[in-house]
């Protein structure tokens, strides 16, 4: 029931955010176009069809990527506020992305999700590492992640110090987190790397049920901790690496997504996965509206869009936790 | 070591990198240059020496800050840009030169106070409320989240303002080039005043920084002292944030080095965080145009070397 209220939701954003635009468009033009509906008029299918689709889609899946890799970082690291971008493991991709776009002036596009794909993998390996002190708690992984994604941060900035500026143009625009360069090659990357990581995840669904009671729960009813905590963050690094690769690093999302998913549908991760990625779905598309229309014909990337719309809900549940 | 002599012989080494800081530059000139006429006088003048004055004055202020900061919340990890306090005032300066249309320094120091004190505010409200107080993970996420916050919205207001962009472009990423003497100058006071009255109150501090039962029995009043205390760390902060903009990590790190060498005594500590803040800003300016000939903005080098000693005391913390 709540699913098909959630999927109707994102439907309704979706449709609205095809609708409007400098050249608003009626409700039954959208979706004409959608369907090739003969009576639409080739203007609008063009502009629906070729130029607000790719975008509203791209929004949906990197806000689905998000959304599920919130949730099973806050379950792995037991802690709410977790969130890949908080951690520093999208700054890590970034910073990978930008080493690569700036030294390689050739590189494939298509090369690049490898790319953040092992700078997302490579940070939250550093991460864990560091913060081992026989077991890594939980807190630590959290300063830890801080830390190194400060670094990763200014770790970028200087290599775009040192790079030729032309290829560091091209990286600052991608480095700003933005959807406004959207194609549908960027979704084929997020099915070809977040579909097998969502998979995965969903198929851990149970562990992750169990190793958010605690390691020494899960590991007293039998569950191999380590190798659950390593595939998840594996599925995690794997779908950040992808929404990096094709929006850039977007924060928050990631953070409020599993929350508003947890109080729809409860702590069972067989619900609240596939809840969190809707819920992120239909905030990026929202954000990416908001980004694009409030402050018209300027477009803020989306990045800056979510930080400001995320960070007051940080704060509050800062708030709402003060006493636990 | 006696404490004066270390102070001592780390003011003649601070001395000295500033006069070698003087001669680094695309263009290097002898020092003694800077009494004579002509185009290289000039230089050294006018571009390099309040480079220097910057990196110096902003050093030493968010040093001070940060072991005043450590103190007062107890928190080894605390720092002024750590805890949103640089980018509450950041965000402050940058409202003020886009909406209100000040470019003077001396007027822009005081709304980088505000925003400081605003942002300080909030994160203090937010980490320490609860039954359990201001434990380092919560300030640190209040502080990353209240920065992330701030950090955006000056992001947003310079997307839309190209004019204020082009002129606080290099401040907003912490960087000390290309201040004139007239900038600089201003500034000073509001750099040196605080300084002086955080030396002078060092051993309230050291009192706030034992903790509140032991603060109780040397009968300090603790609310008055932890307020003044707060608005010392303010006060540095902000000029600091005029100065160079955002520069995160100082605060952190240099306390830790003082502590190293020093103990617990803020009375002694603070001396010596403010010479080695000093020095460390001067460096991280100076060392990458000498090796590399590249102008990098100061607060990523910064960033660079604290974040690895972050990670560190986040490791070794009990």
């Amino acid at each position: 029931m709540i699913f098909a209220v959630l999927v109707a939701a994102l439907g309704a954003a979706c449709l609205l955010a095809l609708g409007s635009g400098d050249q608003p468009l009626p409700l039954r033009e959208v979706l004409g176009a959608l369907t090739g509906a003969s009576e639409t008029s080739p203007v609008a299918t063009t502009i629906v069809t070729t130029l607000r689709l790719p975008r509203v889609a791209l929004a949906a899946a990197v806000g689905a990527a998000l959304g599920l890799a919130g949730a099973a970082t806050q379950a792995l690291l037991r802690n709410p506020l977790a969130e890949p971008g908080l951690l520093g493991i999208n700054a890590g991709a970034a910073l990978a992305a930008m080493l690569v776009i700036v030294q390689i002036a050739n590189l494939p596009e298509a090369a690049l999700p490898l790319v953040t794909f092992a700078g997302a993998l490579a940070m939250a390996a550093l991460i864990q590492l560091f913060a081992w002190r026989q077991g890594a708690s939980t807190l630590r992984l959290i300063l830890v992640g801080v830390g190194l994604g400060a670094m990763a941060g200014a770790g970028a900035s200087f290599v775009a110090a040192f790079g030729p500026a032309a290829e560091v143009q091209r990286a600052m625009v991608w480095a700003a987190g933005s959807l406004q360069d959207a194609r549908w090659v960027k979704i084929i990357w997020l099915a070809q790397w977040g579909a097998p990581a969502a998979a995965l995840l969903w198929l851990m669904a149970r562990e992750l049920d169990l190793i958010a009671l605690g390691d020494r729960v899960a590991s007293g009813v039998g569950q191999r901790v380590h190798l659950v905590r390593g595939l998840g963050v594996l599925g995690v690094a794997m779908l950040s690496g992808a929404a990096v690769a094709a929006s850039g690093p977007i924060a928050f999302v990631g953070l409020a997504a599993p929350h508003m998913a947890r109080r729809l549908v409860g702590r069972p991760h067989a619900r609240l996965l596939p809840a969190s990625a809707l819920l992120g779905a239909l905030l990026l598309v929202l954000a990416d509206l908001a980004a694009r229309r409030v402050l018209a014909p300027v477009q803020v990337p989306v990045g800056l869009a979510t930080a400001l719309l995320g960070a007051p809900v940080f704060g509050l549940l800062l708030w709402r936790k003060r006493d636990g | 070591m006696r404490p004066a002599v270390l102070l001592g012989i780390g003011g003649v080494l601070l001395l000295a990198l500033a006069a070698w800081a003087l001669t680094v530059g695309s263009a290097g000139h002898a020092l003694r240059a800077l009494w004579e006429d002509g185009q290289a006088g000039l230089i050294l003048r006018e571009v390099r020496l309040p480079r220097v004055i910057a990196a110096l004055g902003c050093g030493a202020a968010l040093a001070v800050a940060g072991g005043v900061i450590q103190g007062l919340t107890g928190n080894p990890l605390a720092d002024p840009g750590l805890l949103g306090v640089n980018a509450g005032a950041a965000l402050a300066v940058v409202s003020a030169i886009a909406f209100a249309g000040v470019d003077a320094m001396g007027a822009l120091v005081w709304w980088a106070y505000l925003g400081a004190a605003a942002a300080a505010g909030l994160v203090l409200a937010l980490g320490s409320a609860g039954r359990a107080g201001a434990t380092p993970v919560r300030l640190i996420l209040a502080g990353v989240v209240v920065a992330s916050f701030a950090g955006s919205l000056a992001a947003a207001i310079l997307l839309l303002d190209a004019q204020t962009q082009d002129v606080v472009r290099q401040w907003t990423v912490g960087s000390l080039a290309g201040r004139s003497l007239d900038a600089v100058l201003p500034l000073l006071p509001h750099v040196l005043l605080p300084l002086a009255a955080t030396l002078a109150l060092s051993r309230q501090i050291t009192a706030l920084s034992l903790g509140g039962s032991v603060a109780q029995g040397l009968g300090q009043n603790q609310a008055l002292w932890r307020l003044v205390a707060s608005a010392l760390v303010v006060a540095l902060a902000g000029a600091a944030v005029a100065l160079a903009g955002p520069l995160g990590f100082v605060g952190l790190v240099v306390p830790h080095m003082a502590r190293l060498a020093l103990g617990a005594d803020y009375g002694r500590i603070l001396p010596l965080a403010a010479l080695l803040g000093a020095a460390l800003v001067l460096l991280a300016d100076t060392l990458p145009r000498a090796l590399w000939a590249r102008d990098i903005p100061v607060g990523v080098t910064l960033a660079l070397l604290g974040a690895p000693v972050f990670i560190w005391l986040a490791r070794t913390r009990r």
